[in-house]
């Protein structure tokens, strides 16, 4: 059972990095989720044991050598949301699905803020609001992924 | 549906609640601090440009598993289109074709009146710039810089500060060269700048991009510099990375204001940044053996100069061996101020007859 949840853990976040890889472009490219923060949110939420800040930070430090930025950006801002996801996370058992979503758009829209932070410091401009759209993709994800039945459970015992 | 949460977190979480580990916010100022500390090292410091080679290396196949679908369907998407297309492609590139062939005859003519020239003005020869086509594998994924990765590496001899050059014009320069890949910055990315000429008068300036949107600015020029709407920037040769008289940008809008002693100039890139699948990378080799010896006495091949490049570099070097006469007021290139004493000899017969 436990191997079983490492292993899709592994698995589904492999398959956010890939997700990432892909070639994207034009107007797919502003609206594209953070699927590598997404996944880990879900795992944070339904395997805190497995699945902690530690485990962000090293994916960010993928998603760091994807995007070609400064290493430990990504990294930083999933740590820093991570660790508002699990001090809540206890909290979330009694949240309504409304609920539920706010909360997750709010730490997608921290770890965005975050990086814009940094990219400030860095010397980049700020692009517009639009800059904040994959949060709200992102949400709508996580809605669409919550409609077909992920988060009832059956997915976990299937796997 | 929300009860089978419930209970499902119930589960889970009962037995994890005493034996949790550290505590989040141990966790949480370890990896920050962490993070903190990669960060000042990769912007400051070196050392981390090796193991991110390495880390790119094994990231390679991953990059090629995730371009495959989009591969595949372009190849199919290909593979069915339809005859006529075909035919009106076939038609309009044999157009493109005789007319190139017929620049490219008087490019060979101009090339050896200009190594005779060069010869007789015992100036030194153009280098040869070597070039490798490479492909587009993706475009950045980070929204603040233009950068692109390309499937060409230093297995391929590409070189760090090698021009990135399509069709129409500069694109970019190679920033990081990996085993097989490597990385672009567009010009329109805010850390690159590029000297550039103004092809009509041969003004000089540096562009530089703007990050949010594809455009140039050509800063710090005086609000009466002579600039119009239209005119086409050319790169000037002068920084020893971008082989001269390749078109960069056209001026789309050039605007003085009262309360600025600069003039307010824009201008579009002409190389197709956002659409272009293949390029060039044009690398001048041994630029620094060139400059350090004597620059007189190397003998490098004459011709075959700027064949290599892209055909934008035909109608550049009209900007280098310009010989209008207007041009005489400004001391524009090295070899200007040679014809000026001639003259004065030439005239000075001319009074004392």
């Amino acid at each position: 059972m436990r191997n079983n949840k490492l292993r899709s853990i592994y698995l589904s976040l492999f398959a956010a990095f890939i997700c990432i890889l892909f070639p994207w472009s034009g107007i797919a490219m502003t609206l594209r989720p953070d699927f590598m923060l997404l996944v880990i949110l879900f795992w944070l939420l339904r395997a805190p044991n497995q699945c902690s800040v530690g485990t962000a930070w090293f994916m960010g430090l993928w998603v760091d050598l994807a995007t070609g930025g400064i290493f430990g950006q990504y990294a930083l801002a999933y740590t820093i949301t991570t660790f508002f996801a699990v001090i809540y996370q206890r909290r979330l058992v009694l949240f309504s699905s409304t609920q539920q979503l706010v909360y997750v758009f709010s730490l997608l829209f921290l770890s965005q803020l975050i990086l814009l932070i940094l990219k400030a410091f860095a010397g980049h401009e700020f692009l517009g609001w639009s800059y904040f759209l994959p949060s709200v993709t992102g949400v709508l994800l996580w809605q669409i992924a919550v409609i077909f039945g992920l988060n009832t459970g059956r997915h976990s015992h299937g796997s | 549906m929300m009860r089978g949460i419930h209970q499902n977190f119930d589960q889970q979480q009962a037995p994890a609640f005493f034996a949790r580990g550290p505590s989040p916010l141990a966790r949480l100022t370890f990896f920050t601090a962490l993070s903190l500390a990669l960060m000042a090292t990769d912007s400051r410091l070196q050392y981390l440009a090796d193991v991110r080679e390495k880390l790119m290396t094994l990231l390679h196949p991953l990059q090629v598993i995730a371009n495959a679908p989009s591969r595949l369907y372009e190849s199919t998407d290909e593979y069915f289109s339809t005859h006529h297309y075909l035919l009106a492609e076939n038609a309009r590139l044999k157009k493109q074709a005789l007319t190139q062939d017929i620049a490219l005859q008087r490019l060979d003519i101009l090339n050896l009146e200009n190594a005779n020239l060069r010869n007789l003005l015992q100036a030194k020869q153009s280098l040869t710039e070597t070039s490798i086509l490479a492909e587009i594998i993706h475009v950045g994924r980070d929204s603040f810089t233009k950068k692109i990765i390309v499937n060409r590496g230093r297995n391929h001899h590409v070189i760090t500060g090698a021009a990135a050059v399509d069709a129409k014009g500069v694109i970019g320069q190679v920033t990081r060269t990996y085993p097989s890949s490597s990385e672009i910055t567009l010009i329109t990315d805010k850390s690159l700048a590029i000297p550039v000429q103004i092809e009509r008068n041969g003004l000089r300036a540096i562009a530089f991009g703007h990050g949010r949107d594809n455009t140039l600015d050509l800063p710090y020029l005086p609000a009466n510099v002579d600039i119009k709407r239209g005119d086409r920037l050319v790169t000037s040769g002068i920084d020893g990375v971008y082989p001269a008289g390749l078109a960069v940008a056209t001026v789309i809008e050039m605007k003085t204001t009262q309360d600025s002693p600069f003039a307010h100039i824009i201008c579009t890139p002409t190389g197709g940044i956002e659409n272009d699948r293949q390029l060039l990378l044009v690398s001048i080799p041994e630029i620094k053996q060139e400059t350090a010896t004597k620059p007189l006495a190397t003998e490098k091949s004459k011709l075959p100069a700027a064949k290599t490049a892209t055909p934008a570099a035909i109608t550049a070097p009209a900007v280098a061996t310009s010989t209008k006469p207007a041009q005489s007021q400004k001391p524009v290139i090295a070899e200007q101020p040679a014809p000026t004493p001639s003259a004065n000899v030439e005239n000075r017969p001319h009074a004392q007859q």
